[in-house]
């Protein structure tokens, strides 16, 4: 009895230490240091085809070797605000291993000093929401370091909207349609064949 | 004498398994499939399993669904209780449609008809459309009262509750198998190459398929009853047609069925909720993985495999050794305590105790649905159909009167909202102590001693004299004297009324 319950105590401590060997970095603590714009077509931009041509660079009134622990930059697709509201599979949070503002990854790469170019094609799997591009700069460590947004800090402007493919094909249509039907005529047909064969029986 | 000598029937039938008058069998052998019994108990669990792993199909997928149509949390909850809702009817209209025309037809019926829905969720494309098609699927859940009639049809009073129990408890297991099944279906789908917004359409066709061909099997290889079809025997006058007016006043007139009702709604009813909100809890309390949480939550609706039988089988023990009144006091003190388990699960903060806590509490609640499920055969014979149905809508009543007071928006926190259901089950399983029955007792009382109340005397006051003189009540009869078990070990020590009443003297 005792033994079980050392067991389960120990296990329950490594389980708390296990959250807390996690980085803790949170998002406040981050400085915009990179400048980040995305341009697109000014309509509706569909999945699967539309591009997206992201620039990022850093800030070049910051003092020279600002950039000096910055190893790869990630950039990534992010929910607005709007697109946040009554879900909370899409919440912003400060601690940033618990964010999930950003899901969607445009690209990662090892940082160099002056400014890239990206034309990144919409991948399929995106759904429909208001986004906006945010740009990360990471350590030797992996760690985030810095930041950098094509939007305001309230997440206001420059803000575009994706169309999601719907997944749906006219094969499956017409495949859900008729399995549907062949259901209900089956129940039909066995119906009648029944009923006729309670008349046989009868005569 | 017995009329049914007097009708021209085939000879008397050789059956696998030891049977009584009525031709229902006396034992349950689950590794068997003979014909009629164990064949019926075989096609019965396996569809029922068949529209729980429909009906559950989409929330193991949510997270892929909630993009593709753009769902909010809103949406979500919503369709959750939209997909327990369409069965609260609908299992009362099973319960008539089986005491009408008979298990088999009613379950193959709404089975087909309900596969469309199952097929049409491919073709979402809205919150609105998504809300419908989990609406029409949760239909298919009604076939749990075709199940537990089917089952009262083909066993005895010893095994009736194990029947149940298990029929039951192993079709529920679906529940849990889809939210395994489902996520296998689509990842196989992804990586053949379909995008992810539309494997988890394909995906759909699997649970739609197995339904379509589980109907078919029940339409070409089941039977209502031992003896035959309804159908059938209606045409040869081994069956009498029953009238619908007077099942359903005889059902809803007795109150038995609406205690029971109300008692299964905080066992089945809490069962139904949990499967909609434990993965998210787990989730969001924990901050597991939604894989692992997804497991978790399976393991809830798994656990049925064995629980909910257990509570059959210990239904059955409880009668041998103290009838009715034993079953009535397993009932009150399983589901008691699976809501104890319910409030302490929502006070445990760490995720062991949480996980452990959890399937104490599943055990209990699911014994308490195979318990519960052990006294409803006995509460009428001719309206079966009805009290199962009341009892089976009764458990889905539940379900969305506590994802709406508990889990809707948020003003309760997911823990506090759990401890509020526990507490709820408690008292809402208190009523179990007023249900009576005269000629075995009830939780406090015994049986009836202003006059020697017996199961002739109970279950024949469903039918009229003018019905019993057209000997309509015959069934009723045999029914009468095999629930005789029902009294525990004092059966043998009574001197039973004469069995000779059946004659139809008119």
């Amino acid at each position: 009895m005792a033994a079980t319950a050392l067991l389960l105590g120990l296990i329950l401590v490594l389980g708390c230490f296990s959250e807390i060997c996690v980085a803790m970095i949170s998002f406040s603590s981050l400085q915009t240091t990179l400048v980040v714009t995305a341009s697109h077509p000014q309509r509706l931009l569909r999945a699967g085809e539309d591009k997206i041509t992201v620039r990022w660079g850093l800030n070049q009134s910051l003092p020279a070797g600002t950039d000096s622990a910055y190893k790869t930059i990630k950039v990534q697709l992010c929910y607005a605000p709007i697109s946040q509201v009554d879900r909370a599979w899409r919440k912003t949070e400060d601690h940033l291993s618990k964010d999930k503002t950003c899901q969607f990854k445009i690209v990662k790469r090892p940082y160099t000093t002056g400014n890239q170019t990206l034309e990144w094609t919409i991948e399929r799997d995106v759904p429909t929401a208001t986004y906006f591009v945010r740009a990360y700069a990471l350590d030797a460590n992996d760690h985030e370091v810095a930041y950098g947004q094509n939007t305001d800090a309230k997440k206001t402007t420059n803000l575009f909207e994706i169309q999601a493919i719907s997944g749906r094909h006219v094969s499956l249509d017409i495949a859900s349609v008729c399995f549907s039907v062949f259901s209900i005529a089956s129940l039909m047909g066995f119906f009648f064949v029944e009923k006729r064969k309670g008349r046989k029986a009868q005569q | 004498m017995e009329i049914s000598s007097a009708i021209t029937e085939t000879e008397p039938q050789k059956f696998a398994l030891p049977v009584d008058s009525e031709h229902k069998a006396t034992e349950f052998h689950l590794f068997s499939a003979a014909a009629p019994h164990m064949l019926a108990f075989h096609l019965s669990w396996i569809s029922f399993f068949s529209c729980f792993v429909s009906t559950f199909a989409a929330p193991p997928l949510l997270p892929i669904i909630r993009d593709n149509l753009n769902l909010t949390a809103t949406d979500i909850g919503n369709a959750g209780v939209a997909s327990v809702s369409g069965a609260v009817f609908a299992r009362i209209a099973m319960g008539t449609a089986c005491d009408l025309f008979g298990p088999r037809l009613a379950s193959a019926s709404l089975i087909l008809l309900t596969a469309p829905a199952v097929y049409f969720t491919s073709i979402a494309s809205s919150p609105i459309s998504f809300l419908l098609v989990r609406f029409f699927t949760g239909f298919s859940l009604a076939t749990f009262v075709s199940a537990q009639f089917w089952m009262s049809s083909m066993f005895s009073g010893p095994v009736v509750g194990t029947a149940n129990g298990v029929a039951a408890g192993w079709g529920n297991l679906g529940g849990g198998a889809t939210q395994l099944i489902m996520p296998l279906v689509f990842s196989l789908i992804r990586d053949i190459g379909a995008v992810k917004f539309t494997a988890w359409r394909i995906a759909f066709f699997i649970p739609a398929l197995f339904q379509t061909l589980s109907a078919f099997a029940i339409l070409i290889f089941g039977q209502d009853l031992p003896d035959g079809n309804y159908q059938r025997l209606q045409n040869s006058g081994n069956k009498q047609k029953n009238k619908f007016s007077r099942v359903f006043y005889h059902g809803i007139t007795n109150y038995r069925g609406w205690i029971l009702a109300l008692t299964y709604g905080y066992c089945f009813g809490v069962e139904l909720t949990v499967d909609n909100i434990i993965a998210e809890y787990f989730y969001d309390r924990f901050n597991l993985k939604l894989h692992t949480a997804g497991i978790i939550a399976a393991s809830f609706g798994l656990a049925n495999l064995v629980s909910r039988p257990a509570g059959g089988v210990l239904s059955d023990m409880m009668a041998k050794r103290f009838g009715m009144r034993g079953r009535l006091w397993a009932l009150w003190a399983v589901q008691t305590l699976g809501g104890v388990f319910c409030i302490i699960l929502g006070q445990v903060g760490s995720l062991t105790a949480s996980i452990v806590v959890m399937i104490v509490f599943s055990v209990f609640v699911q014994a308490a649905c195979g318990l519960t499920f052990g006294v409803v055969p006995f509460v009428s014979r001719r309206s079966l159909g009805v009290i199962s149905g009341m009892t089976g809508g009764g458990g889905n009543v539940g379900a969305v009167l506590t994802q709406l007071i508990f889990f809707k928006g948020s003003k309760y926190s997911k823990e506090t909202g759990i401890t509020l259901m526990g507490i709820m089950i408690v008292c809402c399983t208190l009523p179990i102590l007023l249900i009576y029955f005269p000629q075995w007792g009830g939780m406090f009382c015994g049986p009836s001693s202003e006059k020697i109340a017996t199961e002739e005397d109970y279950y024949l006051s469903e039918w009229s004299s003018k019905e019993q003189g057209k000997g309509l009540h015959q069934a009723s009869l045999k029914f009468a004297d095999n629930s005789r078990s029902e009294r525990g070990r004092r059966v043998h020590s009574q001197t039973l009324p004469s069995n000779a009443t059946p004659s139809a003297n008119v």
